[in-house]
C-alpha cells in the first residue's frame, strides 16, 4: 500500500472535506429552528429567536453557496484547469459570500456583541479572497498571453 | 487587433500546405492555425524567422498594421 502523501491525495481530501461540510450546512438548514430555540433556552438573556433565525438562515444559505463554488473550484483544479475565468468567478463569489456573512453578523451584533467578532473575521477572509481573485485575474491574463504566443 | 497576420496569403503564393509549414517551422498545426486566424497575441522572433526562411519572404509580407478606424 502506498502511504506517500501526494498533491492528488491532498486534493481528494479537500474535496471530501468540502462535500462533508456542504452536507453539514444543508442539514443545519433544516435544524435552524431547533438551534435558535435551544440558544434562547440556554442563553438566559432577552430572547432573540426571530432575529437569530433570519440571520442563521441567511448565513447558512451564503455558506452553502460558498461551499458549492469551492466544490466547483476543486473539481476544476483536479481537471488541471487552474487559471481560468470560471475559477476567478468562483473565488469572486466565495469572497462576496464572506462579505455577505460579515454583513449578516454585523446586524446580529446589535443584539449579541460577540457576533461582531465573526463579522470581522468573515470580512477579513472576504478581503483576502478578493486579493486572491485579483491575482487570479492577472494569472489568467498571463496564461492566455503565454498560450497565444506562437 | 491592429496587427493583421497575412500568413494564409503568403502560404497560397508559395503553394504550401499548413501541415507542411507547421512541420518545417517546428510548431504544432494548432498553433499555426492560431497564427493564421489572427488569434495570436504575440509572435516569437524565432517563429517569425522560421516562417520567413521557409516562405522566403520578409516579416512585412506576413504582418500588416491596420488602424482600428480603417477596419
Amino acid at each position: 500500500m502506498n502511504l506517500k502523501w501526494t498533491s492528488e491525495k491532498s486534493l481528494r481530501l479537500s474535496r471530501i472535506l468540502t462535500i462533508a461540510v456542504l452536507a453539514l450546512a444543508v442539514i443545519i438548514l433544516f435544524l435552524i429552528p431547533l438551534i435558535t430555540q435551544w440558544y434562547d433556552d440556554v442563553s438566559g438573556k432577552n430572547p432573540i429567536m426571530p432575529v437569530l433565525t433570519v440571520c442563521l438562515y441567511l448565513s447558512d444559505i451564503l455558506a452553502i453557496g460558498a461551499l458549492w463554488e469551492l466544490k466547483t473550484l476543486l473539481a476544476n483544479i483536479s481537471k488541471q484547469e487552474l487559471f481560468t475565468e470560471r475559477n476567478t468567478k468562483c473565488v469572486r463569489i466565495i469572497s462576496w459570500c464572506c462579505f455577505g456573512l460579515a454583513a449578516v453578523f454585523a446586524v446580529l451584533s446589535f443584539w449579541r456583541l460577540l457576533a461582531l467578532l465573526v463579522a470581522i473575521i468573515a470580512a477579513f477572509v472576504g478581503l483576502i479572497l478578493r486579493v486572491v481573485k485579483n491575482m487570479l485575474v492577472t494569472a489568467t491574463e498571463l496564461r492566455e498571453e503565454n498560450d497565444f504566443t506562437i | 487587433m491592429s496587427i493583421i497576420v497575412n500568413l494564409d496569403v503568403m502560404m497560397a503564393k508559395r503553394k504550401i500546405a499548413a501541415g507542411d509549414l507547421a512541420e518545417r517551422i517546428d510548431i504544432t498545426p494548432a498553433n499555426l492555425s492560431i497564427l493564421k486566424n489572427n488569434k495570436a497575441k504575440a509572435v516569437r522572433f524565432s517563429t517569425l524567422e522560421a516562417i520567413c526562411r521557409e516562405l522566403d519572404c520578409q516579416p512585412g509580407d506576413i504582418l500588416e498594421f491596420v488602424r482600428e478606424d480603417e477596419k
